[in-house]
């Protein structure tokens, strides 16, 4: 029971990354990007092909994968999104889901639906603490998760461009009065949103498999991370992180995922607005 | 002089589609259709009926439903079932699948109402796929491995084909008939601004809860016939969110809002993917494309834009002050 909670616990870390970069789109640009999971599955494919192809350790590939799905964020902002979400959210919520079906089947003609899985070097090493198993592998993925939501959050609060982001997300118009340039800053939000996305794609395809299909598995954890958490909190992001992860490890392979969907649903129905928002 | 025009073109158009109409039940029941013509056909009437639904509720309602599938998956089930189980006949299936789906329906908009825009959509959407974990890890429906559906006696592709036009002609009308109501009346001023709507008298959730029932009742029927074609379910296909993009494709692709819309945009849909179906693998991310393509370029669907371009609104829900 202890190492379940455990287990759930390190699971929470990765689940609060996969979620933070949904969150910050929702919050910031008000944009329900259903393509997020994708997002991080096409990251999980990258890095492994680079691991494969060019025989890089897994978190080297991060040096590639980050800062090109951040620019493949802005672009797709500066481009596509920020041109229909002028007519309202519906159709930017439509491209989004296009965007997933583009992804998703682009993946499945790549690779086929067959499991994928990176290999790591310490995949099977554990720290033994008397009654509890710590495996190396999991604690990594939760430490990358952890330090990830926590530096973004210093870097929303202390820097310039962080601080802008949070102006625009509070008042477009006052904002864009100081001198902001609102697309331009959902460009960057998207940008970061993405390089989250990428950062959770290696963390969820080291210890488990993937498929071109698991996408919308990890939207849904990171719509409940929204949801739970509330958007634009830290603490939210991470509890709500937490959750999800110990619903998952409670509930077991076969009915993990449905007591994830009836606390999404329960939580959609009695407080939309999140457990922490202000 | 100009209402005068479009009223008398309006009429012609009228009756050029009740000779189609009864040339096609004339045509397929005497045989004369080629089966293959037929199967492309019979799918182009369902997608029609489920396009009219979404964009019942997506047009008009401002409900975006990402899990038609929901009803879809249900309503077929149901169909296996009743004929495999208790070998009932599959006319008391449609019934049946369809009052499940509308129950249904009727049940997730008392809770799912009070959330705003994307939170029902990924709400509808998350009801599917809890609907998908159940009916694998269901022993009643023989868990992931699916059911076959046992008629005797089996219909034939005429039959079925005649069942799905009908259905998409009755989806169609009851959605014409209930926009041109007062309860479409209050549906677009609730359009135009929900608050005065509200203050004037519109029962919005009322409005929008017949919208959603209906939109349950008839994309699960579209359900059972569908499943009655195919002759197999497996909780995978009958729930999967394929249903929603290909419904979301169509109400976009022929113009969200507009009457005649889904019609012409599940018969380019069914046609492409024929087409397509040549290409496994390209076929959704083409899909994907056009769909975003006509997001951007064509935010108001073909038929939108035609009527734009050349001031004419084919089943028009205007209204006009008496003279």
């Amino acid at each position: 029971m202890i190492q379940q909670i455990v287990n759930g616990i390190l699971l929470g870390g990765v689940y609060a990354l996969v979620g933070v970069g949904m969150s910050m789109i929702f919050g910031i640009v008000q944009l329900t990007n259903l393509a997020h999971g994708e997002f991080v599955i096409l990251s999980a494919y990258l890095s492994t092909v680079l691991c494969t192809n060019l025989g890089l350790h897994p978190l080297l590939t991060l040096i590639i994968t980050v800062p090109l799905m951040f620019v493949i964020g802005m672009v797709l902002q500066n481009l596509l999104i920020n041109r229909v979400m002028a007519r309202g959210s519906e159709p930017a919520l439509l491209v989004t889901f296009g965007l997933s079906i583009i992804i998703q089947n682009t993946l499945l003609l790549l690779f086929s639906a067959d499991a994928q899985r990176m290999v790591t070097s310490f995949q099977s090493l554990s720290v033994d603490l008397g009654p509890i198993k710590l495996p190396v592998l999991q604690l990594l993925v939760f430490g990358i998760g952890l330090v990830v939501v926590l530096l973004l959050d210093l870097f929303m609060k202390k820097t310039y461009l962080g601080q802008s982001i949070r102006a625009t997300s509070d008042d477009k118009t006052a904002a864009t009065l100081m001198g902001v340039n609102v697309k331009h800053t959902y460009g960057i939000a998207m940008g970061l949103a993405m390089g989250t996305a990428a950062l959770a794609g290696l963390c969820v395809g080291m210890p488990w498999t993937f498929y071109p299909t698991s996408g919308s598995q990890y939207l849904i954890i990171a719509f409940g991370v929204v949801v739970i958490g509330g958007m634009g909190s830290i603490k939210g992001t991470l509890v709500a992180g937490l959750v999800f992860g110990l619903a998952q490890v409670l509930g077991g392979t076969n009915y993990g995922m449905l007591v994830s969907y009836a606390v999404l649903l329960i939580m959609l129905i009695v407080r939309p607005q999140g457990l922490f928002s202000k | 002089m100009k209402r005068h025009q479009t009223g008398l073109l309006n009429q012609a158009l009228l009756i050029v589609v009740i000779v189609v109409l009864a040339v096609l039940y004339l045509c397929a029941a005497l045989g004369l259709i080629d089966s293959n013509v037929m199967r492309i056909m019979l799918s182009m009437c369902l997608y029609c009926a489920m396009g009219t639904m979404w964009n019942l509720m997506s047009g008009h309602c401002g409900l975006t439903s990402l899990g038609q599938q929901s009803f879809v998956g249900l309503a077929g089930y149901t169909l296996a079932v009743m004929t495999t189980y208790y070998s009932l006949p599959y006319g008391a299936a449609i019934i049946v699948g369809g009052i499940l789906s509308a129950l249904l329906a009727l049940g997730l908009s008392l809770v799912f109402f009070r959330m705003r825009g994307m939170y029902f959509a990924v709400a509808t959407w998350i009801t599917a796929e809890a609907l998908k974990t159940i009916f694998t890890s269901w022993g009643f429906v023989k868990k992931g491995a699916g059911m076959t559906v046992k008629l005797r006696p089996y219909p034939t592709t005429m039959e079925i084909f005649i069942l799905a036009l009908t259905l998409a002609i009755v989806a169609t009308l009851v959605v014409h008939f209930l926009l041109k109501s007062r309860t479409g009346l209050g549906l677009s001023a609730m359009g135009n601004d929900a608050d005065a709507a509200s203050s004037v008298g519109v029962n919005i959730f009322k409005s929008k809860l017949v919208c959603f029932v209906l939109a349950g009742f008839f994309t699960g029927i579209a359900g059972v016939i569908f499943y009655m074609n195919k002759g197999s379910i497996f909780p995978t296909g009958g729930f999967s969110i394929e249903w929603t993009v290909s419904i979301v494709f169509i109400v976009i692709i022929g113009g969200v809002g507009t009457s005649v819309g889904p019609i012409v945009g599940s018969i380019i849909y069914v046609l492409l993917s024929e087409f397509l179906s040549k290409y496994p693998g390209w076929s959704n991310i083409i899909l994907g494309i056009i769909a975003i393509v006509v997001i951007v370029v064509m935010p108001d669907g073909i038929v939108g834009t035609l009527q734009k371009k050349f001031h004419f609104e084919i089943m028009s829900l205007r209204r006009h002050a008496p003279e």
